[in-house]
């Protein structure tokens, strides 16, 4: 049998000192999907300056790519698409039906594998900004 | 009664869809920042490189495909989250117009450049 179940209106964001883990994971995803969409305008955008010369392009990228302000962007984008996509894995097991019991766990191991991947990924992403 | 709490059309396909791209571009979204950051480095890109990779027809059809995913993943995802904001009516109508012009100008756009560098379909 059926059972109704008010969840509230979890559109409130006023309400985030009740939230659970569960409702982070979700707002979390939101974001971090709501930055990727735009980075993918971005980035097909600067890409396309490769339709104008071979010269404009590896100019365009390589002056980005000398602004320590653009490797910063870097790293955040790299902690947003990781968190994305091991959330987005952990999703896919809840749809599947598997691991219900420990959503939560699931939700801190995502959060913490992020950090734990970011930061060893500094250095790669900073490397030859510095001069 | 149970309420139903959904985003989703009932015997709509896209939820199905938005699963079937996901699992595609965690792997391929992962590949494409290794390659892209930990084998090739960021400040070292130029055109010849990207060009060299783009007329293999493995990593040319990986990459069409993966801007096909990405697109409908990223503004299927915008959409469904309007309208779970409570988006609806004319106003859905007018924002799913926008989506699916935004959408092809992102895909002709980035299939242009695509070709720019591999110089056609490297077939």
């Amino acid at each position: 049998m059926s059972q109704s179940y008010d969840r509230g209106l979890v559109e409130d964001f006023g309400r985030w000192r009740e939230f659970k883990a569960g409702m982070w994971a979700w707002i979390f995803h939101k974001f971090t999907g709501w930055v990727l969409v735009g980075y993918l305008f971005t980035h097909i955008a600067v890409l396309s300056t490769a339709l104008q010369s071979p010269d404009a392009y590896t100019t365009t990228i390589q002056s980005l790519e000398s602004l320590l302000v653009v490797r910063i962007l870097e790293v955040g984008l790299l902690a947003v698409a990781v968190f994305h996509i091991l959330n987005g894995v952990r999703l896919l097991f809840v749809d599947l039906g598997l691991g219900l019991e420990s959503q939560d766990k699931s939700f801190y191991a995502s959060l913490l594998l992020t950090g734990a991947i970011v930061v060893a990924s500094v250095p790669t992403f900073l490397a030859g900004v510095f001069g | 009664m149970a309420e139903r709490y959904s985003s989703f059309e009932r015997g709509g396909r896209r939820w199905l869809w938005q699963r079937l791209t996901a699992a595609f571009l965690v792997a391929v979204l992962a590949f494409h920042f290794f390659l892209l950051h930990f084998v090739n480095h960021a400040d070292e890109v130029t055109f010849g490189m990207s060009q060299a990779r783009m007329q293999e027809f493995t990593y040319f059809s990986l990459m069409i495909l993966f801007l096909l995913t990405a697109t409908f993943h990223g503004v299927n995802g915008v959409y469904n989250a309007l309208v779970n904001q409570g988006l609806s009516g004319t106003q859905e109508t007018a924002v799913k117009a926008v989506l699916v012009v935004a959408s092809a100008v992102l895909i002709v756009q980035g299939v242009r450049t695509a070709l720019a560098w591999a110089g056609g379909v490297p077939i």
